[in-house]
């Protein structure tokens, strides 16, 4: 149980930065997940903590104590690995007892942790056989079993459902969030896998080319994005992002002209914005409604049935494309031209740094039966 | 040795397949890998197969290299027979045994001292450090050059009173005298020994290497995390998945060093104290003429080669064709 602290840490590989100046500050017992695309440096991070690659510059606090120049082994860490990481030639008991036997424990205390860890994981009668008679979701579980054996103060993830198939990921993902209540150990997790991130997290950390973008939990990076990389990034499919123009500014609202004409008021503060300035609107396919009295118009491309919902995908000219989620089976064909109206008060809008302006619609989630559609005037 | 070993495991998976339930899809597979390894095994059978009997078969006989045409069948007299209650034949000659123990001596210290060297050198090659590459290609250098040659240097360099090593050795004050490294039995066999190691450690560390390289990286890091010495690593993990290819290169050199002719020849000419198994046969064929006795030489190197293949796969438990993983 400990808490983590990283103070500016960075990393170069020769030349190149790939860690600009991170600082994060992981509670004790948190679970905290490194999510972003592919090169956006998380796995770098991980294991700039595991101790595996050294950090170039910063400090890193692991239970309050500074380890920048400890070596894994003394940094109270266990790491589970993408590839599991086991010893091919030992089989699943050696694999877990092996990183124990020098640390002076008795055999006694090395066979009941091994044991328990095995009950725990439900591989207790898998204590014999070598990793290539396991399936990979048993291996996972011995890696995940010899990481619980060492008693860390922290368990390190580096993406360690992604050569797991899409069930056995689910069924993992919940044994890792029991673990996670039963330890209450302090686990940072790496995946690029948002439903991961999103169910997982106490707080979800997104990285982007090195550096954090934000920090939060997983509703408040899909409620509130601070910017237009997580809003992109967070939330499937998608968030719509159209490029607007500022029409006029109130105090608590900014109105926007659409680019297919016509202008939305969006309940946010509008800060330092001025009339004719370029803005990005960001509206979820959540909150856009197929309606007969919508004032925007656009042709159905394509349809996806998802069953418990649908998305369409409408092309509304100019090679501007719209996703909306609806609810139930879906009621309109390809190539049908539909009215769409959006609902003002979930929308975002951001600078044209890409930073969001504050919403000043009240609650971030507006009830269900009674939305606040308000029609584009 | 590779192409005997493939044609007789497709001879067992053939046999495999043949005896359970067989397709017609499976007996085309079989006549397909027989078509296959037609080729290898007619090579197989003329190049070595073919020598190999007629070598069985002379070592039966009394020919001699006079006329080879002229020859009659003596049965195993040429290893052993009885006269008049007194024993001759290869078997009971002390000189045949006495180049034996040379010959197994000169194999058991050069491949211990290969093996252990080349484990060094793969270690440090596998490591990254700037100029890898061109280390890689250097180390190669002494097994380039052709025995012939470099026994022909060394014996120059080990020479009693030109050689640079005595100039060197004198000139450091760690010995006293030249010594006569060659030509004193005691040191001869050392001096064969050392020049095999110079050639060939480099042949050792490269399959070594080829195998350290096909370790996954991930599990090192993993005892990293665990906190696992790296001695430990190496006893637990490391030779541990690199044995079958560590035993494969010990047999190679093991057969290279029980067959050891050219450099024992010229760097100790036919001196019987130093005398391998090869030099013995030749000694019997050429110098003396009797290719009967010298094929009876002959067969017994084939013999005990084979035993030493089978302990050295017996030991390690080698089951050729298992993946080790």
């Amino acid at each position: 149980m400990a808490d983590v602290v990283l103070k500016n840490v960075q990393k170069s590989f020769g030349r190149v930065k790939i860690i600009h100046g991170v600082d994060l500050d992981i509670r004790d017992g948190e679970f905290v997940v490194f999510v972003g695309p592919s090169g956006c440096g998380k796995s770098t991070l991980l294991r700039l903590i595991a101790g595996l690659e050294d950090i170039t510059a910063g400090e890193l606090f692991i239970d309050g104590e500074r380890v920048n120049d400890l070596v894994p082994a003394k940094r109270g860490i266990a790491m589970v690995f993408q590839s599991y990481a086991l010893y091919p030639h030992m089989n699943v008991y050696d694999n877990m007892a092996f990183g124990l036997e020098l640390a002076k424990s008795s055999k006694a205390q090395i066979d009941a942790k091994v044991r328990e860890a095995a009950r725990m994981l439900q591989i207790d009668n898998l204590l014999d056989r070598k990793p290539r008679q396991l399936s990979g979701g048993q291996r996972q579980r011995v890696a995940i079993g010899r990481a619980i054996v060492r008693d860390p103060k922290v368990f390190l993830f580096d993406e360690p459902l992604s050569n797991l198939d899409a069930a056995l990921r689910v069924q993992t993902r919940i044994e890792i969030a029991k673990l996670h209540s039963d330890t209450r150990a302090t686990m940072i997790y790496v995946t690029h896998d948002q439903v991961e991130a999103m169910t997982l997290a106490d707080r979800i950390v997104v990285l982007n080319g090195g550096r954090i973008e934000q920090v939060g939990t997983p509703l408040d990076l899909y409620h509130r994005p601070a910017n237009l990389f997580v809003a992109g990034f967070i939330g499937s499919p998608q968030m719509n992002l159209i490029a607007c123009e500022v029409a006029g500014v109130g105090p608590d609202e900014v109105l926007v002209s659409l680019p297919s004409g016509g202008t939305l008021s969006v309940p946010v503060a509008p800060e330092t914005l001025q009339p004719g300035e370029a803005v990005t609107l960001g509206v979820r396919p959540d909150h856009v409604r197929v309606s007969p009295q919508g004032s925007l118009t656009g042709r159905v491309e394509l349809v996806e049935e998802l069953g418990e919902n649908h998305l369409l995908y409408v092309d509304m000219g100019q090679g501007r494309r719209l996703t909306i989620r609806e609810p139930g089976d879906a009621r309109h064909e390809a190539g049908s031209t539909i009215a769409l109206e959006i609902d003002r008060t979930s929308c975002h809008l951001f600078k044209a740094s890409g930073e969001a302006l504050p919403s000043r619609a009240g609650s971030p989630r507006p009830a269900p039966s009674s939305p606040d559609l308000t029609r584009v005037a | 040795m590779i192409m005997s070993s493939a044609v007789a495991q497709a001879g067992v998976s053939a046999q495999h397949q043949a005896r359970g339930r067989s397709s017609s899809l499976t007996r085309s597979r079989v006549r397909a890998a027989w078509l296959f390894i037609a080729p290898s095994l007619i090579v197989v059978t003329l190049i070595a197969g073919w020598p190999l009997a007629r070598t069985i078969w002379f070592s039966f006989t009394d020919a001699s290299l006079n006329d080879l045409s002229d020859y009659k069948f003596i049965g195993l007299e040429n290893y052993l027979a009885n006269y008049d209650g007194e024993w001759f034949g290869i078997l009971i000659e002390p000189d045949w045994w006495h180049s034996v123990w040379n010959t197994l001596w000169f194999t058991v210290v050069s491949v211990s001292l290969e093996t252990v060297l080349g484990i060094v050198v793969a270690l440090i090659l596998n490591a990254a450090f700037p100029g890898r590459g061109l280390m890689r290609a250097v180390i190669l250098i002494p097994w380039a050059i052709p025995t012939i040659v470099s026994a022909k240097m060394w014996s120059w360099m080990l020479h009693d009173q030109f050689g640079v090593i005595n100039d060197l050795l004198l000139r450091l004050g760690l010995i006293a005298a030249p010594v006569t490294w060659t030509a004193n039995a005691d040191t001869a066999l050392w001096a064969a020994v050392m020049v095999d190691v110079w050639k060939h450690t480099s042949f050792m560390a490269l399959l070594i290497l080829a195998a350290l390289q096909m370790l996954p990286q991930d599990i090192y890091e993993a005892a990293k995390v665990d906190g696992v010495s790296p001695v430990r690593v190496f006893f637990r993990v490391t030779l541990p998945l690199i044995k079958p290819a560590l035993l494969v290169a010990v047999i190679f050199r093991s057969l290279d060093a029980l067959r050891v002719f050219d450099l024992i020849y010229v760097l100790t000419s036919n001196s019987k104290d130093t005398a391998s198994m090869s030099v013995y046969a030749r000694q019997q064929l050429v110098d003396f003429q009797e290719v009967g006795l010298g094929s009876a030489a002959s067969t017994l190197i084939f013999l005990i080669i084979a035993l030493v293949v089978v302990i050295t796969l017996a030991a390690g438990r080698v089951r050729l064709g298992e993946d080790p993983r």
